[in-house]
């Protein structure tokens, strides 16, 4: 044990023990304390700011994403409204069409109507004018008067033979 | 150390007359040994029989101590006073350590729960025993041991005639590294307590649900695993210390054993030259790793320890 190497140390021994625990306790509280905390603190903000970033550029995605559905929905509506009224347009074309040709074969068809109508009375007319006009230049003709009645009998007579 | 080994051959030879050899083993033991206790720095009484007087090795710590606390402090200070926080020159360091210590050896070994309780002991070992390795490499006393010898020339008894004398570096001592796992074996038992209870804690030693005829067998080998682990701890940094050291300065001796030996000079100036000075270049050179290294294992322990009394794996 002469050895100074090996030379068992109590005084030594305790005073590694205090100035050790001393360091720590004065390190922990002026250094290693304030410093971790530190060091924390912006490993927060850091990840914060990431955060946010991250969130922001979500937030942002999700309006891209919006607007760009909005414009298309609008895109679409513009594009169904201008169909629908193309449509409406046709059909109401088409509806006037109709009713102007039915209008205008009415007016044709009634005139016609008419035309026939007229054409018959006419002809009706004349056909009594010319019975008339028969019978006087026949009675005229024979001198002999003959009543109403028998005129009047003797024309359909002729007329019924007419036919 | 190599200045101080020529001051010392030249110390010692007038005072026993040119015919004493130079004791190449009583000179290294005497730059690594401790300062003796019976010639301290400074007188302090006899506690419970223990001497506190300060020595080289206390005097040592005290200087450690005091120069981590103040460079780490006033850097850290400094730095939180900013308005904005950018780190800046040692606090690119200190950052870089104290972001390392917490996630690469606190945070995977003890927790995510415990990280905040035990870090702040990690870090302070590690800067401790660091700086404390390093202050060995820097031969801050043996340029003071010049200065004392040729311009001071002050008595031996003098506080500066004393402090030149002694190792420099107190991790070699293995008082100091026993001290240093008493207190990673503390922070082992008050981890298991704080994480299981403290009567859990001593359960937890051996793993449950065995026959009984184990425990007869397991219970002292837990109990001896408790002690070997700081006992590995002092060993291994204390020997790696003095180790270093030994080497550098054994191998400076040639110097003066071969000029001994031929009894010139310049065949010491020769080998010195030729053997010693490169060797002792790239040991100090391997010595700067080995004190890197050895902060860094004696953290890594301690937080494997106290993860293994927290997490415990049966």
């Amino acid at each position: 044990m002469n050895n100074p190497l090996v030379q068992p140390d109590p005084g030594l021994f305790i005073w590694t023990i205090i100035v050790f625990l001393v360091l720590l306790a004065l390190l922990a509280k002026y250094a290693w304390g304030p410093l971790l905390k530190a060091l924390e603190g912006r490993q927060e903000a850091i990840r914060k700011a990431l955060d946010d970033a991250q969130q922001a550029k979500t937030e942002l995605e999700r309006l891209q994403h919006e607007s760009a559905q909005i414009i298309a929905k609008a895109r679409q509506e513009a594009d169904a409204i201008i169909t629908r009224s193309r449509a409406d347009g046709e059909a109401l074309r088409e509806e006037l069409r109709t009713k102007a040709r039915a209008e205008a074969d009415g007016i044709v068809k009634n005139a016609e109507r008419q035309i026939q109508a007229e054409t018959a009375r006419a002809v009706q007319q004349i056909r009594h004018e010319a019975a008339d006009l028969s019978v006087a230049i026949a009675s005229k003709i024979i001198q002999r008067n003959l009543s109403k009645e028998d005129n009047q009998r003797l024309i359909d007579e002729t007329l019924r033979q007419l036919h | 150390m190599f200045a101080l080994l020529i001051q010392e051959h030249s110390e010692h030879a007038p005072e026993h007359g040119a015919a004493e050899k130079f004791d190449a083993g009583k000179t290294l033991i005497e730059h690594v040994a401790n300062s003796p206790i019976d010639h301290p720095l400074i007188h302090l009484p006899t506690i419970a029989g223990i001497d506190l007087s300060v020595t080289k090795h206390v005097f040592m710590l005290w200087l450690v101590a005091v120069f981590v606390f103040v460079v780490v402090t006033a850097t850290v200070r400094a730095y939180l006073r900013q308005e904005r926080l950018v780190p800046s020159g040692l606090m690119n360091v200190i950052e870089f350590v104290v972001e390392y210590i917490r996630d690469g050896i606190a945070r995977p070994n003890v927790g995510k729960k415990w990280v905040h309780a035990y870090t702040p002991l990690l870090l302070t070992f590690f800067v401790f025993i660091f700086c404390a390795n390093v202050i060995g490499l820097i031969p801050v006393f043996d340029v003071l041991g010049l200065l004392n010898h040729y311009v001071f020339q002050p008595d031996e008894h003098s506080f500066l005639g004393s402090v030149v004398h002694g190792g420099t570096t107190a991790t070699a001592n293995f008082n100091v590294t026993a001290a240093l796992a008493t207190i990673t074996f503390f922070a082992i038992i008050i981890a298991g307590s704080r994480a299981h209870g403290f009567v859990q804690h001593w359960i937890n030693l051996v793993p449950h649900g065995l026959p009984k005829a184990i425990y007869v067998i397991l219970i002292p080998i837990e109990i001896m695993s408790m002690f070997v682990k700081p006992f590995a701890l002092t060993m291994r940094l204390a020997a790696n210390m003095t180790g270093g050291h030994i080497a550098i300065l054994a191998i400076l001796s040639f110097v003066f054993v071969f000029a001994e030996m031929f009894s010139r000079a310049i065949a010491g100036i020769g080998v010195g030259l030729a053997v010693s000075v490169p060797m002792a270049v790239g040991i100090s050179a391997l010595e700067i790793i080995v004190v890197l290294v050895q902060a860094y294992v004696f953290t890594l322990l301690t937080a494997v320890f106290i993860g293994m009394a927290i997490h415990v794996h049966h």
